[in-house]
């Protein structure tokens, strides 16, 4: 029991959440529960405007609950902190900041001494693939490469948790594929307790090891799917397709 | 290649422009217009003449336009610091931008040449009331720039930093400052010709030296020469001034630019 229970990472229960609109009053999260073991890769997976980003924002601290709890290593979350890396869908890189100034940056503000920083940056750019680029600002590289930087930077500050708010949402088709495989490599690497949200069922299945379905707008949990499948997945293996079948229905 | 071939084309077309400009005022001041209008010649002439060598009054040109960049360098970095220092405060804060921010709208859309009078009932006729001017066009262009430029920092960037550990002292250094700079240097260039401006006006009024004192003792001694000089060398001192203002914008925002 004692061991099951320090594993537990993450833990929500019965979150409501509502914000003040024109019209009244708008549910936007209603009773959601949520258990995280460490190193699981969690896939939130639902409709449009569901209220997908709203759990990623009150897990990662930037907005509090009307109702419920949130733990997070055993610690309620009152604030953003660095044990919870987020990767935004907008990515939003600092653009006067090198891939290198961005990677560092959270070490910086930790007073991480400059030389050490700068190898553990280095680590992770390395382990995104932008070796070569350390010193190339945000403007000048493709949505991919940019995203590859959002992650090394969430990685730098070493988390526990990795927050991913439709981080590939962005991209073209293509990197898109080429992201997910390269996200599941840099997971497989460096493990770490994921929370991904996403509107793709094709990348959930790649992806999870749990995919929690919300219902629309109030979110809450609908249905969960344990993804057993030996990794890297198949996009056309038929147990992929049968997966994806059952859950799109 | 093909960028160098560019920027021949637009240096054969700007000397052609320059050169059918001052044709057409040469044939212009040919006829009856000549007696209220010199030509372009003696003008050039004269410019190049006091450059180093004659004098203007009892000084060369050059002094003259250093006098009148002294002046506006004192006020200009003056104005920009302090508003650089109160823009982004307002911006960052509540409380300041609640106390400092209906004085200023007050402040603002005075122009600075309305100062004149009490700047010199108040400084007196020397240099200080010049550079209190100058500080006056500049402030407030920049405040108004680095306040705004603080405000509408992308809120995206805060919560980023914040997940990456950021403070509050470390959110206004690394996060709103860098974030204003293009904001920031937008309302310096503005000012930079504000300055520009105003410090031709103050010496109007009353000084012995500088471009604008050259155009006024033109007029008074009916010079017509002498007050096209000087608005000559108003132009090119202008001119260099904001190109300077763009290299170093360039070499700062690099950033900012996704093109070169």
């Amino acid at each position: 029991m004692s061991v099951e229970q320090k594993r537990k990472l993450i833990t929500c229960t019965n979150i409501d959440k509502s914000f003040k609109v024109p019209e009244g009053i708008h549910q936007v999260v209603s009773d959601f529960s949520l258990e995280a073991r460490e190193n699981e890769f969690i896939c939130l997976f639902g409709p449009g405007q569901c209220g997908k980003t709203t759990l990623i924002n009150l897990i990662a601290g930037f907005e509090l609950p009307d109702q419920g709890s949130i733990l997070v290593a055993g610690k309620p979350v009152t604030s953003p902190g660095p044990e919870r890396g987020v990767v935004f869908q907008n990515i939003s890189l600092f653009p006067w900041l090198t891939v290198m100034g961005n990677v560092e940056y959270g070490l910086k503000m930790a007073g991480v001494p400059k030389k050490e920083r700068q190898e553990r940056a280095q680590k992770y750019i390395d382990l995104v693939g932008l070796q070569g680029f350390e010193h190339a600002y945000p403007v000048k590289l493709s949505g991919g490469m940019r995203q590859r930087v959002g992650i090394a930077r969430a990685y730098c500050i070493e988390p526990k948790v990795m927050l991913m708010d439709e981080p590939f949402g962005a991209l073209d088709a293509q990197t898109r594929y080429l992201m997910q495989e390269e996200l599941q490599r840099i997971w497989q690497t460096e493990k770490r307790t994921v929370i991904f949200v996403t509107n793709n069922i094709e990348e959930a299945i790649y992806l999870a090891d749990r995919i929690i379905v919300l219902s629309n707008c109030p979110a809450t949990v609908k249905k969960e799917y344990v993804i057993g499948l030996p990794r890297p997945r198949q996009y056309t293996s038929p147990e992929f397709l049968a997966l994806r079948k059952e859950i799109q229905q | 290649m093909n960028k160098k071939q560019k920027n021949i084309t637009e240096l054969i077309c700007a000397v052609v422009s320059i050169l059918t400009f001052l044709i057409l005022w040469h044939i212009g001041v040919k006829g009856e217009l000549g007696r209220l209008m010199p030509g372009p010649l003696p003008v050039i002439r004269m410019f190049f003449a006091t450059l180093f060598g004659g004098t203007i009054g009892s000084r060369t040109m050059i002094i003259h336009i250093l006098y009148s960049l002294i002046r506006v360098m004192a006020g200009y970095f003056l104005g920009a610091a302090v508003g650089v220092v109160l823009g982004l405060s307002m911006g960052w804060s509540r409380l300041v931008e609640a106390v400092f921010s209906p004085l200023f709208r007050i402040i603002r859309p005075i122009p600075p040449i309305a100062w004149i009078p009490i700047s010199i009932i108040w400084i007196g006729l020397g240099e200080d009331a010049k550079i209190f001017l100058i500080f006056l066009a500049s402030f407030c262009y920049v405040t108004l720039n680095a306040w705004s430029g603080a405000k509408n920092v992308d809120p995206d960037y805060l919560r980023a930093a914040r997940m990456l550990g950021a403070g509050k002292r470390q959110l206004l250094f690394t996060i709103v400052l860098p974030a204003s700079i293009p904001s920031i240097f937008a309302g310096l260039q503005v000012a930079l010709s504000s300055c520009w401006a105003t410090v031709l006006a103050a010496e109007m009024v009353r000084s012995s030296e500088g471009l604008g004192w050259i155009i006024i003792a033109g007029m008074n001694n009916n010079d017509m020469v002498q007050i096209m000089t000087g608005i000559l060398a108003i132009g090119l001192v202008g001119m260099l001034l904001s190109m300077i203002f763009r290299k170093v914008e360039a070499r700062l925002c690099q950033w900012n630019k996704s093109g070169s």
